[in-house]
């Protein structure tokens, strides 16, 4: 090891240790220092294990968590970032937080999370073995740029890479992908059968339109959700793809799906998710696992954590999913629409830095279809704007009800009893659930005062 | 029953940042009124857009991309524009929208897009891709007599100078330009600006004022609009306007 490599760890290291002398979490501060320190300090580390990484818009966080379960129940050792931290810097303090003095990290798998911006930076300088991309959609325009520019990023990184690349075949964006290395043999393309809440038009705002080989508007049979659906190039045939692994015979009112003829009974009832099941399919049947360790994860595991996340709250059902983008928002609405009966919905809206100071995208997301919402709540720094977004779709000004203050949200929320289902931007998800938690312990603690 | 007609251009194109949101706006406003509305599309290579029997016509914003994609399509509607701007056809015109409707737009690359030359401005786009001005924005403007401070969010490279007219006088973030005193352009019948947010969403007075006179045009008769709950966008714009005026 060279001797700036050295310092760099031993830097490093003292950084976490005297971090955690005071009492706090690491975080990405060192990873921080480090980076401006040297701007290779990715190579400084010895990691002798595969890597395998998630990234796309929607998503990462759910799938790297279900494969960093089905790894684990197997015994194996995994070093993962299961709490986001997904930039070049948080996967440095989190190598720093597992690495000897000599850098040597130790561990049967790497399985991160990986923003999709940060892939080509962080694996110039390690080695990947197997990079799984989800979708790409319209996200935080003000931060993140245009879509096109991020996949043109990633692309770039996939002409020289000879690693295992899952793919998601129904999305155009993401299939193109595929042949950014017509040399790599080891393509590995995910797909999912026709649900019954397909469309022939595109039901919701999305973004590959067009050819990305030759221009061509693309024809599609049917749309799953946004633009991933079933879709070809009348011209030039792209999108006649094999894939490796198909999700058929999906029911979700049961909820179940099948791989390769096998049923799997899963937790959640949205097509999204099921997307997400069928890149963790995917992936972990390239490392040949055992069916019933999936058949387990897929049936009882579950991230919560603000992903399609269930609570009990005082007589009420509670469903709660983060929304960072109009595709994440319409997904939870979709599950909250397919849900029979009447409900109520919460909208928790931040515009920090983080979430981008832009909440235009709201207006991309689709209210127009909004069965048996008898109650809408909105909260967060721009509780207003979503408030006015969703009175301009049409629904009653009356029936939508504005508290800033998150418990004063909650109070709101739960005065009456029966289905929720509540929608969090980036920033406002961990408050919302902190949130939820405290109205919990404050309905209890009245219960037993009481 | 009355109706509008709105002439929606490029929507699949000129679709950032929510700008389709104006239309829903307006259709909006005008159902609340009892005004129906009838939104018509011109797409890339339309041959038969009908532009004298509109009542407005609308453009949102888009990538250096797309507005290349795009200028030659526009260019050929050049006189067809022309016409239904002279017989006074509102114009609503968002980010790039806008700069099309100039003199030219010079992109970041150093491209040089030429505009429908409508109005005597022109853009020039910074050639480094991250001087952009981004950020909240209230611009202050006149509607009919009555000062009302608009509120949106701006996100252009693009450089905007001589114009002759603005859309308003900038109260906070950038404008036209860098640090710029004004935004936007203006005339009885135009309004271009830079704001996303999109625009009408927060400013339903000026929504309404483009209503009016859009039903003014049509109807011959003075047309005034009928208040409907506004109390959502009254409290969005307190609580906004006290956060971004706050020195």
């Amino acid at each position: 090891m060279s001797l700036k490599n050295t310092l760099t760890i031993w830097f490093g290291k003292f950084m976490v240790k005297a971090l955690h002398l005071l009492g706090r979490d690491a975080g990405n501060a060192p990873g921080l220092i480090l980076w401006e320190m040297n701007k290779d300090c990715l190579k400084a580390f010895k990691v002798d294990c595969p890597i395998i990484a998630v990234t796309g818009t929607n998503g990462k966080t759910s799938v790297t968590n279900y494969l960093n379960h089905i790894f684990e129940s197997t015994g194996k050792k995994i070093i993962t970032n299961k709490q986001g931290n997904n930039l070049d810097t948080g996967i440095t303090s989190l190598l720093l937080q597992n690495c000897d003095m000599k850098g040597r990290v130790k561990a049967d798998y790497l399985v991160l999370e990986i923003d999709e911006s940060h892939v080509p930076v962080i694996f110039s300088k390690m080695k990947l073995e197997t990079l799984v991309l989800l979708n790409f959609f319209r996200d935080q325009l003000d931060r993140n740029g245009e879509v096109e520019t991020l996949i043109l990023k990633v692309k770039k990184f996939l002409e020289t890479f000879e690693g295992n690349v899952v793919l998601n075949a129904d999305d155009p964006n993401v299939s193109r992908l595929g042949l950014a290395n017509p040399k790599n043999k080891n393509i590995f393309y995910f797909s999912v059968e026709k649900y019954a809440g397909a469309t022939e038009k595109p039901y919701e705002v999305g973004e590959g339109k067009f050819c990305p080989r030759c221009g061509e508007e693309l024809k599609y049979d049917y749309y799953q959700y946004s633009h991933v659906g079933k879709f070809r190039c009348p011209k030039c045939g792209f999108g006649d793809v094999k894939p490796y692994v198909t999700a058929k015979n999906v029911k979700l009112d049961v909820p179940s799906i099948e791989f390769e003829g096998e049923e799997y009974k899963i937790s959640h009832n949205s097509i999204y998710y099921v997307y997400n099941l069928s890149a963790v399919y995917a992936a972990a049947s390239l490392y040949n696992f055992d069916k019933k360790v999936l058949h387990e994860t897929f049936e009882k595991f579950e991230v919560n954590n603000g992903r399609l996340e269930k609570f009990r709250v005082d007589g009420s059902s509670l469903l709660v999913n983060l929304a960072k983008n109009p595709v994440g928002a319409n997904m939870t609405l979709r599950v909250m629409n397919e849900h029979k009966g009447e409900k109520e919905l919460l909208f928790v809206l931040n515009d920090n830095l983080a979430d981008g100071h832009d909440v235009s995208w709201i207006w991309d997301i689709n209210f127009s279809v909004f069965n048996d919402v008898t109650r809408v709540v909105t909260s967060g720094t721009r509780a207003y704007d979503i408030a006015i977004r969703i009175k301009c779709s049409g629904y009653d000004p009356d029936k939508i009800v504005v508290r800033p203050e998150l418990d004063d949200a909650m109070a709101e929320f739960f005065k009456n009893k029966g289905d929720k289902y509540a929608i969090a931007n980036y920033t406002a998800i961990q408050p919302t659930r902190a949130a939820i938690k405290r109205y919990k312990a404050k309905v209890k603690e009245g219960r037993e005062n009481g | 029953m009355d109706k509008l007609r709105i002439l929606h251009m490029y929507p699949a194109m000129l679709d950032l940042y929510g700008d389709s949101g104006n239309v829903e706006i307006l259709s909006y406003r005008c159902r609340m009124r009892g005004i129906e509305t009838e939104v018509v599309k011109h797409d890339l290579g339309d041959k038969d857009t009908d532009f004298s029997g509109v009542d407005i016509v609308y453009l949102g914003g888009g990538a250096d991309f797309e507005q290349q994609l795009l200028a030659d399509d526009l260019l050929s509607l050049k006189d067809n524009i022309r016409k239904a701007y002279e017989n006074g056809v509102y114009f609503l015109m968002i980010c790039g929208g806008y700069q099309l409707m100039g003199q030219y737009y010079k992109d970041s690359n150093g491209k040089k897009i030429p505009g429908l030359g409508l109005f005597d401005y022109y853009t020039v786009a910074s050639t480094n891709k991250r001087e952009r001005c981004i950020g909240n924005i209230v611009v202050e403007t006149t509607l009919g007599d009555k000062k009302y401070k608009v509120i949106g969010f701006e996100n252009h490279g693009g450089q905007t100078t001589n114009v002759k007219t603005p859309f308003g006088k900038v109260l906070a973030g950038n404008g036209n330009e860098f640090a710029s005193s004004v935004e936007g352009y203006t005339e009885k019948n135009v309004t271009a600006t830079y704001l996303h947010g999109p625009l009408l969403s927060k400013n339903p007075r000026l929504a309404d004022h483009i209503i009016s006179y859009c039903m003014t045009r049509k109807t011959g008769q003075p047309y005034k609009p009928e208040q409907i709950n506004d109390k959502l966008e009254a409290e969005c714009r307190k609580v906004l306007l006290e956060r971004l005026l706050k020195k």
